[in-house]
């Protein structure tokens, strides 16, 4: 038995107090439910009702996910459920939620769970705040954010492939700066340049992406397209792959690629190529994402002709401008790296030294664009037979050096002879009445652990001495020396 | 073992975050989280495969407590890219007939994988999987472009740049006490803008024409009342990797490796058999 001091609240305080709180629940300045631990609602006050325009007992029972708009319903299972779980507790998360007019309420959400607890289940408590006048707010800010970040990231993307294309000294470094910027500022999974016409095999520079395969499967159709129509030209999926070219989708698809656009790079005299990038899902390509791409494009070719110029000067410089042959410049390059390369492989090296006979009667009789023409011609014929590694060089007026690695003084003696049959051929630039035929010297030398390398000078002063005794001994003959 | 592939290897499973435990002679298992969160979404499956597996976790890069400075845009811009961080952690533990189990996203990534190099794999069990989310001619994913612009909009709103990384404020989960609240934080703190980039690869990717080519030994699980990846999606998945199996989980919502971790781990055992 108990006795208190003061009297227990009577019954109908008590039933006051309840309606009291039954009333701060259903009328709170807010939504305020709960649900199961799988979502289903069991209890909702009367402001959400309201605020949803959907009846209590439509609310009860429904799984509180389906109250909200398909966008928001992914955000909550994708995110705010798991984060729940985990946590125990969300906060101010943004939502919207379908109205029973099919109008969007957009709220803020705490959620908060509370363990079984005796006869108790687990049950999540939800509060919902009505956002609409902050949503109309955020997404001014939002629209207003996104869209200077758009413009800021795309003035970023070419100034920083700007300065990198400023950096290229060669159309293969240029290239390489291309396919960075693709990939960095179009988020390609790969890129490659094609330059049609480009000489010494650089007509493709690639990275992360066989070309062969598509190019079989009609990606030059496209390209040609993007330079003619001077356009940006888009493959957004495979599905449209496969419209275009019926192999085009599976010689995508094989490289785990499944979209790509192509722009063209142009020059003043037309186009010089274009740049392909590759990408790993589909893709949506507004006009931002073209201009992007074509501005890409655009600042390659300015700097293409640069480029090219650039190459264009250091060829001149180490080439013979008659002939195209390497000039003395180039030839003191090739033979140091041959001499080294010879010692590091022990292997023997042979320097091939022509002079031509009767070169002097042609030009003294038939002047000297027909010269001009007998030293062309025979500096096809002499890179024709080289080996394709050995540099040829035009070493003075009718005198040639060829550098032939890891050839000893048999192999070189074949070259040699070679040669020699091959500038003794009658030549289409002179009447057949004059005969131009080669005195060939050759010097080899075998790397030998006693000696001392020989100077390059030595190499080419030896075999010039055999090239005289060639012609001492009548002309049109070789004679070989080891050193 | 050359110290420079050590060095790649360690490297490749710190970028990760990879965990392993259970038995290193057993079976391995991998366990793979979708989009929103972390490795932690196993946390009440994981441990029911230690005894008699080799049980390895890890957080996508981007996600959880990985390497974010290993985050390449261009990489991450389609699944591919996180099918080939997967392949490099099997290749770092040396693991083959790998039971690989993916949730939502992290499903078809293993799909990815396994048509790159089957020999590591030895089953797939796909959770709540869809090969694209989008709706098309002929093909019901459940959603319209529209849509997926608002789940943007979503992530947009909810990481409105009020910091850099976007934490839940945490209070400890009264549930779990033995976590701390800063060790949930990391769980499933984001950059907002990796979030976003995510989120586009996740619902904007379509990896129909990848399912056929499947040849490893499939489990197709369904939860009931799936919104992000309808039954008809699952079935379809299920249709078209030729030899899967399908099992409908009584489990509601999404997410069965939080909500019904003992009926999951169930159907995983019954399938591996």
């Amino acid at each position: 038995m108990t006795i208190s001091s003061s009297p227990p609240p009577t019954r109908s305080g008590e039933d006051e107090l309840h309606e009291s709180y039954v009333e701060l629940f259903h009328d709170a300045p807010c939504g305020y439910l709960t649900t199961t631990a799988d979502g289903v609602i069991t209890r909702v006050n009367r402001t959400l009702a309201t605020w949803t325009g959907l009846g209590e007992d439509e609310l009860l029972g429904t799984a509180f996910v389906d109250l909200l708009t398909t966008a928001g319903q992914l955000f909550y299972e994708s995110r705010f459920a798991t984060v729940l779980r985990l946590s125990g507790e969300v906060r101010e998360v943004a939502l919207s939620m379908r109205c029973a007019d099919l109008r969007d309420l957009p709220v803020l959400i705490n959620a908060l769970i509370v363990p079984a607890h005796g006869e108790r289940a687990e049950e999540i408590r939800i509060a919902v705040f009505d956002a609409t006048e902050r949503q109309d707010y955020e997404r001014q800010l939002l629209v207003a954010r996104r869209q200077a970040e758009a413009s800021e990231a795309r003035v970023r993307v070419l100034q920083d492939a700007s300065s990198a294309f400023g950096l290229a000294m060669s159309v293969q470094e240029l290239g390489e700066a291309l396919i960075t910027a693709a990939r960095t500022g179009l988020l390609a999974a790969s890129a490659a340049v094609l330059l049609p016409g480009e000489r010494d095999g650089r007509d493709l520079i690639v990275d992360g992406v066989q070309m062969d395969p598509l190019i079989s499967a009609g990606l030059m159709d496209l390209a040609m397209q993007a330079i003619e129509g001077d356009e940006v030209v888009t493959v957004a999926s495979l599905d449209q792959a496969a419209t275009i070219r019926p192999d085009l989708d599976v010689a995508l698809q094989e490289q785990r690629l499944a979209a790509l656009s192509i722009a063209p790079l142009r020059g003043d005299s037309g186009a010089h190529g274009v740049v392909v990038c590759f990408f790993g899902r589909d893709q949506v390509f507004d006009d931002d994402t073209r201009d992007i791409h074509a501005a890409l494009a655009r600042q390659a070719s300015q700097v293409l002709r640069r480029v090219r110029l650039q190459e264009e000067l250091a060829h001149r410089a180490l080439h013979d401008q008659l002939t195209g042959l390497a000039n003395r410049k180039l030839l003191q390059v090739r033979l140091d790296e041959a001499l080294a390369g010879a010692r590091r492989d022990a292997r023997p090296l042979s320097i091939v030294f022509i002079d031509l006979d009767g070169f002097k009667a042609v030009n003294d009789a038939l002047g000297h664009r027909v010269g001009d023409e007998v030293l062309v011609e025979v500096a096809e014929r002499l890179r024709g037979v080289a080996r394709a590694s050995d540099p040829v060089a035009r070493y003075g007026g009718d005198e040639f050096v060829i550098v032939c690695e890891n050839a000893d003084a048999e192999a070189a003696g074949v070259i040699a002879e070679r040669f020699r049959h091959e500038v003794g051929r009658p030549l289409t630039s002179v009447p057949p009445s004059y005969s131009v035929a080669a005195s060939v010297g050759v010097a080899t030398w075998t790397p030998d652990d006693t000696a001392d390398d020989p100077e390059p000078e030595r190499l080419i002063r030896l075999a010039d001495e055999a090239m005289y005794a060639s012609k001492r001994g009548g002309r049109d003959r070789v004679t070989s020396v080891t050193v | 073992m050359s110290t420079i592939a050590s060095a790649a290897r360690s490297q490749v499973l710190r970028r990760n975050n990879v965990t392993v435990t259970g038995d290193p002679a057993g079976r391995p298992i991998v366990f793979a989280h979708g989009f929103g969160c972390s490795q932690e979404v196993w946390h009440a499956v994981a441990p029911r495969f230690e005894s008699d597996h080799r049980v390895v976790l890890f957080d996508a890069v981007g996600s959880g407590a990985s390497d974010l400075g290993a985050y390449d845009p261009a990489r991450y811009d389609s699944l591919h890219g996180y099918a080939d961080d997967l392949l490099e952690i099997l290749d770092a533990l040396d693991l083959h007939d790998a039971v690989f189990v993916g949730h939502s996203v992290a499903a078809m990534v293993g799909v990815l994988a396994s048509n790159v190099d089957p020999s590591r794999f030895g089953a797939l069990v796909l959770v709540g999987p869809s090969p694209r989310y989008l709706d098309d001619d002929d093909y019901t994913g459940g959603f319209s472009h529209a849509d997926i612009e608002g789940l943007l909009d979503a992530l947009d709103a909810n990481y409105l740049g009020w910091s850099e990384t976007m934490a839940p404020l945490i209070m400890g989960n009264p549930a779990r006490p033995e976590l701390g609240s800063d060790l949930t934080e990391s769980f499933c703190s984001v950059d907002p803008r990796i979030a976003s980039q995510f989120a586009r690869v996740t619902f904007l990717s379509d990896n129909r024409r990848d399912l056929e080519q499947v040849r490893t030994p499939t489990l197709v699980l369904q939860c009931s009342e799936d919104v992000i990846a309808p039954p008809a999606v699952g079935r379809y998945v299920h249709e078209q990797i030729s030899g899967s199996r399908f099992v409908q989980l009584a489990a509601t919502g999404h997410c069965p490796n939080l909500s019904a971790p003992e009926e999951l781990a169930a159907e995983i055992t019954a399938f591996l058999r």
